[in-house]
């Protein structure tokens, strides 16, 4: 059974998914369980004045209405517990929650939110991140002395002295926007108490441990007395790593004890899970004459909205990558994560990462441009390499392929795209251009928060193995990570994979695995696998019984926490390396750009079932060629603009580029399964930068805001054809 | 707001009779997920912007969140509970998607393959433009289409198998 690595073997979980059996959490609701409605503040920032529910209470169908006073620790939150379950005093963005509605059918609970009766008195907003910065901006948080949730500097060698002996130098300011994960599942799920007293949530998300510490933590439970599992999981993206409605059905579910429900509409879950984070950059980079980039400053300011999240380590992620995948030898970053009265921001695929590297790979083809060298040729002679040291003045971890990966994109891409020259336009409106760029992105946590996964694997077998039964607690969100888990495990016990099963669903029946997210699973969840399986087996051959388990805790490389003056340390223990060529049509006309090809090249160590590794590359592809030209999440004075797919709009088979060319590259990791990394993330880090380089190559200009809209790119190509352009082109356009 | 009583109404629904007692005011998606328990159609955003719930209508795509129950009585309503053949094999694109890894998290696919159904049925030689065509109205978030567009075609060539195969018997 030595080939199950790397086959694209169908997933099992296909059949169900297919047939529509397959049960997401919106499909375990009965009629007969309570029924629960949020009322949503839709105030920005605001003092509560007064909540009467008597009115709701007095409603037909009617349970009760759950309040702050009703939430034991009314706190949490994944890395601080600064967000509310329901507030008390102060409401701090639209989306907060302010009363929870139980009732016998969904029309009642429906009906009792909108009785609930709540004066406030407007406190105040601040939502535009740099003006919070000023030291007299107004509060998000009363409470706090100040907006800034994080400053992060990062500082290595003499910027100002390598800026004087530069040959050329660039500055300029990039702006990113927020972006909605829009998974196909809306947020929903089910509760109730079970007759060991446990409270059992079933719904969907991507960490079962630590949705059920917050839980416990809320309900100020043991952690044992909570159990969280997961139903078929209609997609993630980062978007479920914070809680959303998962705490609200405990809660309720404990008050009352009877079984109840919750499926979010497509709004709800718009304006109350968080986003990705929109980020400022204004950057300064360096070159030698020769083609050396000598030095960067940056300032990268991240809107982190009204709560924490995870926005401190998406800044620093955001903040570490301010120079991209090369190696400078000056370097001086300030990042910051800001709390404004926005919807709150956190986890989305790419992390920080596509937000720095648009920015990035933007400046590293200006600055070869300026110096009249090949951008490809220009990267190559400053991308990092084997030894090559980080901004945090530590060589990167073994394994660094950025190179490599994009030297075979170049060669893949001359087989698609003419890599020098676009293709001649057929009509004179009509414009193409390619653009190249690269990326870089931590696979796995960084910084120093602690990282492990812990499987257990159970054998069985009399003269030999006849099966295995694995068990570790991980989400799988749609990328397929329960048949690699079973590909890894059959593979290192020589089991065939119809002899391996997998329990994952359960935070009572299976080890903390970690989180589905930062690319890690495979590498992390998998390498505890392999490492569980291997142990076992040697357990199972010692002895004469017929049963052998193991249960192995994985944990990789140690990573520190960044040095509070000068940012150096060791951030992460692995990478994943992408490249892109792009070539795009400018519709010069409308603005409208239209992707036509795209080859992205990835090193993903090894690829465990090529047939997912492609998917994740492909879907990749899709939610970048949103946030780079199409996905425009509005928010105005802290309002929400674009609750609807109607009005935020994603990327539909019509928009998709007729030739997608995913290319794997299988450079092993030292510390993967079989050498595998993680890929989930990394077609969205150069994605942006590509497509703006294309942009410009067909018309010139340069686009510097995300979503690049056909406004901007008509706005952008005005600007240039006027003769104040040269005044305008480095100021923003709107 | 008073509760609207509910009345009987009678469906079609994947070659079966189905009567049941709901609500005037309900969609088509809300009385199939909740009175007929089929729950393989998804719900996705409530107005008709994702296709996460579309069935055939007389094999016809309809989005069963936009449609009222009331109003698709007496006719043939098939959800993706339908799609498996007679033999209770799986339809061809159903097949296709599983073997191709169109479905990931699956939240989206029932929609697809509804769509991707009614079209195979007209055309069982579509042209990509055409597959694109049809699949316009479905949103996916985690595949980025390929593999889907691939299951379709793949699904075409072994119905056009099939029916050379039953044209030469």
């Amino acid at each position: 059974m030595a080939d199950l690595i790397g086959a694209s073997l169908p997933r099992p979980d296909a059949l169900g998914k297919v047939t529509g059996a397959a049960r997401y959490p919106a499909d375990l609701i009965q009629a007969e369980m309570l029924h629960l409605h949020v009322v949503f503040a839709q105030r920005v920032h605001a003092r509560i004045v007064s909540l009467d529910t008597s009115a709701a209470l007095r409603y037909p169908g009617v349970v009760a209405v759950l309040t702050a006073v009703d939430v034991p620790y009314n706190a949490y939150g994944l890395i601080e517990d600064d967000q509310p379950v329901l507030c008390h005093e102060e409401v701090r963005f639209e989306g907060d929650k302010v009363a929870l509605v139980v009732a016998e059918t969904p029309d009642a609970a429906a009906e009792g939110a909108r009785l609930v009766a709540v004066e406030y008195e407007d406190l105040a907003a601040i939502t535009d991140p740099k003006a919070a910065l000023a030291p007299d901006a107004p509060l998000a948080h009363s409470r706090l002395k100040s907006n800034v949730l994080l400053h992060v500097p990062i500082r290595k060698g003499d910027t100002a002295a390598a800026f004087a002996e530069a040959g050329v130098v660039i500055e300029d300011e990039f702006s990113t926007s927020w972006q909605e994960h829009a998974f196909l599942q809306p947020e929903a799920g089910i509760a109730y108490v079970d007759e060991q007293d446990r409270v059992v949530i079933e719904t969907a998300g991507q960490w079962l441990h630590e949705d059920r510490r917050q839980i416990a933590s809320i309900l100020q439970l043991p952690e044992e007395h909570v159990i969280v599992r997961y139903a078929a999981i209609g997609g993630a993206f980062g978007g479920r790593e914070d809680l959303s409605l998962q705490h609200l059905l405990a809660l309720a579910a404990w008050k009352l004890r009877r079984p109840v429900a919750l499926a979010w509409n497509r709004e709800e879950s718009m304006i109350a899970h968080h986003k990705r984070h929109p980020v400022t950059i204004r950057c300064k980079w360096g070159a030698t004459r020769d083609g050396k980039i000598t030095a960067v400053e940056a300032t990268v300011i991240a809107d982190g909205g009204a709560y924490a999240s995870t926005s401190v380590e998406v800044t620093k992620v955001a903040t570490l990558f301010a120079s991209g995948c090369y190696e400078v030898p000056n370097i001086s970053v300030d990042g910051y994560a800001v709390y404004t009265n926005n919807i709150p921001c956190g986890a989305f695929r790419g992390f920080g990462a596509p937000q720095a590297q648009f920015a990035a790979e933007i400046m590293v083809t200006r600055l070869a441009q300026a110096l009249g060298m090949d951008p490809i040729e220009f990267r190559k002679r400053n991308i990092y390499r084997e030894g090559s040291l980080e901004p945090t003045q530590q060589p990167l971890p073994d394994g660094v392929s950025a190179l490599p990966v994009l030297e075979r994109c170049i060669e893949e891409a001359s087989k698609h795209i003419n890599v020098t020259r676009a293709e001649t336009q057929t009509m004179p409106h009509l414009r193409r251009g390619i653009g190249i760029a690269c990326g870089i992105k931590n696979v796995g946590y960084s910084f120093g928060y602690p990282e492990q996964a812990t499987a257990t694997v159970e054998l069985n077998g009399k003269a030999e193995l006849e099966r295995a039964v694995v068990r570790l607690g991980a989400a799988d969100v749609g990328q397929g990570t329960h048949l690699a888990m079973r590909q890894i495990a059959a593979e290192a016990l020589g089991l065939a994979l119809e002899q391996v099963s997998l329990i994952a669903e359960s935070s009572a029946e299976a080890p903390n695995a970690g989180s589905a997210s930062a690319s890690r699973m495979t590498l992390m969840g998998g390498r505890a696998v392999y490492d569980a399986a291997i142990e076992a087996r040697a357990r199972w051959s010692a002895n004469e019984d017929y049963y052998a388990e193991a249960t192995v805790q994985y944990r990789p490389p140690q990573t520190t926490a960044l040095d509070a003056a000068t940012g150096a340390g060791l951030p992460n223990y692995c990478y994943g390396y992408a490249a892109q060529a792009i070539e795009v049509e400018v519709d010069t006309r409308t603005g409208q750009v239209q992707v036509l090809k795209v080859v992205s090249a990835h090193d993903v160590g090894r690829a465990i079932n090529r047939q997912q590794v492609e998917g994740q590359i492909e879907g990749c592809l899709a939610q970048a060629l949103g946030y780079a030209l199409l996905e425009n999440f509005q928010v105005r004075d802290g309002h929400v603009l674009t609750p609807h797919l109607s009005t935020y709009l994603l990327p539909t088979v019509l928009d998709m580029p007729p030739e997608i060319v995913p290319v794997i590259l299988e450079l092993a990791d030292p510390n993967g399964p079989y050498g595998a990394r993680g890929v989930a993330e990394m077609a969205l880090v150069p994605f942006a930068a590509a497509v703006a380089c294309a942009i410009h190559d067909a018309t010139g200009v340069w686009l510097k805001q995300l979503p690049m809209t056909p406004e901007r790119v008509l706005v952008a190509i005005h600007q240039a054809a006027t003769p104040s352009s040269a005044a305008q082109s480095s100021k923003e356009q709107q | 707001m008073t509760a609207i009583s509910k009345q009987l109404m009678t469906f079609r629904v994947n070659g079966e009779t189905r009567q049941v007692a709901a609500s005037p005011t309900h969609t088509l998606l809300e009385v199939l997920r909740e009175e007929l328990d089929l729950t393989g159609t998804k719900h996705g955003c409530e107005l008709g912007h994702c296709g996460a719930c579309t069935v055939l209508l007389d094999g016809k795509p309809v989005l069963s969140c936009l449609a009222l129950a009331i109003e698709a009585q007496d006719r043939e309503i098939t959800t993706v509970e339908g799609l498996a053949r007679d033999d209770n094999t799986l339809h061809p694109l159903q097949q296709a998607f599983a073997e191709r890894g169109a479905a990931q998290c699956g939240y989206c696919t029932p929609g697809f393959l509804v769509s991707g159904v009614a079209l195979l049925a007209q055309n069982t030689n579509p042209t990509r433009d055409e597959i694109k065509a049809a699949l316009a109205g479905n949103l996916c978030r985690c595949t980025g289409y390929t593999k889907i567009i691939e299951a379709v075609e793949l699904a075409a060539t072994r119905l056009r198998k099939e029916h050379e195969m039953t044209a030469s018997t």
